[in-house]
């Protein structure tokens, strides 16, 4: 047999072991519709981390970067502003110090002459507020690496779990209530395997949390319910 | 490998981990902040930024034996100009022209009295945090004393989103320049609430009316 097929085999099983092993995620998406909702082709949204004081706790910047390019990508793709240019357009009232708690201080935001005529000129139509996180739940097994003049290598095996729980809050900025709230969560084992070389395969667990809640908060937004 | 080959780079790789590991980790705030969103108060606010202020830094060695310096001066310049500019009709910074040909209603003088911070290795969690204590003063056209005011601002990073390759001083970085921006919230915020503050707006622009 010619080297070719032997590497096209092991490349395939290499191949088909990521995709078995590396794909175990749950995940599961609720909404809870408050008000109608629909957005025009001019209309933006905006996703932003949840960073409201005296809270300690903070979203990860890229989940919500995430979620802002999954709602701004594909099919029904919808304008998304980014957070920095939004935060930095709207400078002092969304920092941590300043930013609305709930949709009941929308309409004390909206009343104001510069921020409204902001918005405007943004065509901000929806606030997205994205609270949660990801953490590790589980972990287990053990790893041993070892180095010395005649080679180096691993042996062991590790397995852990993740859990992303998140929650995103929609405010209608035109009405100055609130349009509902969407919750992704996923959970997901990854193991590590080493005999010499350790071999990861990771539960895209954060990563499956995003895109359920880009795909939800579009149809949400468009109200296709 | 030959026995001086192997020890020249077992040095390299000691004196490597110490210079990461030990040596002085220096974080400087970048020098953008943007032009709040207010409406302004018709009035030309001239601001005092001091050789103190300009060239302000934090160095403090911690238990784990790491050095770090913060570097704040540098960016307080843009932070006043960004800040007086969105609140004022006219802003002036005063590069020591006295305060009488300025041809202002105001001056603010700010002044950084401390810097405190803490790594997520002190505080056992994700964040680093950075605490600005600034001093400011209000002085009328002539100089004279109008007000005095502490503001104690506050900016957090979360670790987790530097991590990899990055090392620590982006994170720290992150919290600094957040705790600058709060500076400018929390000034703005403050600033109509301090009564001798009120009471000279409200003469300021009875005179002008």
């Amino acid at each position: 047999m010619t080297p070719f097929p032997i590497r096209l085999v092991c490349g395939g099983l290499v191949a088909g072991a990521l995709t078995i092993l590396g794909g175990c995620v749950t995940s599961t998406v609720q909404e809870i519709r408050e008000t109608n909702t629909g957005i025009l082709p001019t209309d933006s949204i905006v996703v932003l981390g949840r960073r409201s004081r005296p809270s300690n706790a903070e979203t990860e910047l890229d989940f919500v970067s995430c979620v802002s390019k999954s709602v701004g990508n594909g099919r029904d793709k919808l304008n998304v502003i980014g957070e920095q240019t939004f935060l930095d357009a709207m400078f002092p009232w969304f920092e941590p110090r300043t930013a609305p708690v709930n949709a009941r201080d929308l309409p004390r935001l909206i009343g104001s002459a510069p921020l409204a005529a902001r918005m405007s000129e943004l065509g901000l139509r929806y606030v997205v507020w994205i609270d949660g996180a990801t953490r590790r739940t589980e972990q287990a097994g053990s790893l041993t690496c070892t180095a010395s003049p005649a080679g180096a290598g691993c042996f062991g095996f590790l397995t852990w779990e993740n859990d992303s729980s998140y929650e995103a809050s929609i405010w209608d900025v035109r009405s100055g209530t609130s349009a509902g709230k969407i919750s992704s969560d996923a959970v997901g084992t990854s193991y590590m395997p080493a005999v010499i070389v350790p071999l990861p395969f990771i539960a895209p667990v954060r990563s499956s949390a995003c895109s359920t809640m880009g795909d939800q908060l579009k149809v949400f937004l468009q109200q296709k319910s | 490998m030959t026995e001086p080959v192997w020890r020249t780079t077992a040095w390299l790789v000691v004196v490597c981990l110490w210079l990461t590991g030990c040596g002085t980790a220096r974080v400087s705030v970048p020098q953008q902040f943007p032009v709040p969103l207010v409406e302004r108060i018709p009035l030309a606010m001239g601001v005092e930024l001091n050789e103190a202020l300009k060239t302000w830094a934090h160095t403090e060695k911690l238990e784990s034996g790491r050095e770090w310096q913060i570097e704040l001066g540098s960016a307080q310049e843009p932070l006043f100009r960004s800040l007086l500019t969105g609140m004022f009709d006219r802003m002036t910074v005063l590069e020591g022209t006295p305060i009488g040909d300025a041809a202002v209603d105001g001056v603010l003088v700010p002044a950084i009295e401390e810097l405190q911070f803490s790594t997520p290795d002190q505080t056992r969690t994700e964040y680093f945090e950075v605490w600005i204590r600034y001093r400011f003063q209000l002085l009328d056209r002539n100089g004279t004393l109008v007000a005095e005011w502490p503001l104690t601002a506050y900016g957090q990073s979360n670790a987790r989103n530097f991590g990899g390759m990055q090392g620590q001083e982006p994170a720290l970085q992150a919290a600094a320049l957040a705790a600058c921006r709060d500076a400018m919230a929390f000034f703005i915020v403050q600033f109509h609430q301090i009564p001798a503050v009120q009471t000279w707006l409200t003469a300021q622009q009875g005179a002008r009316s």
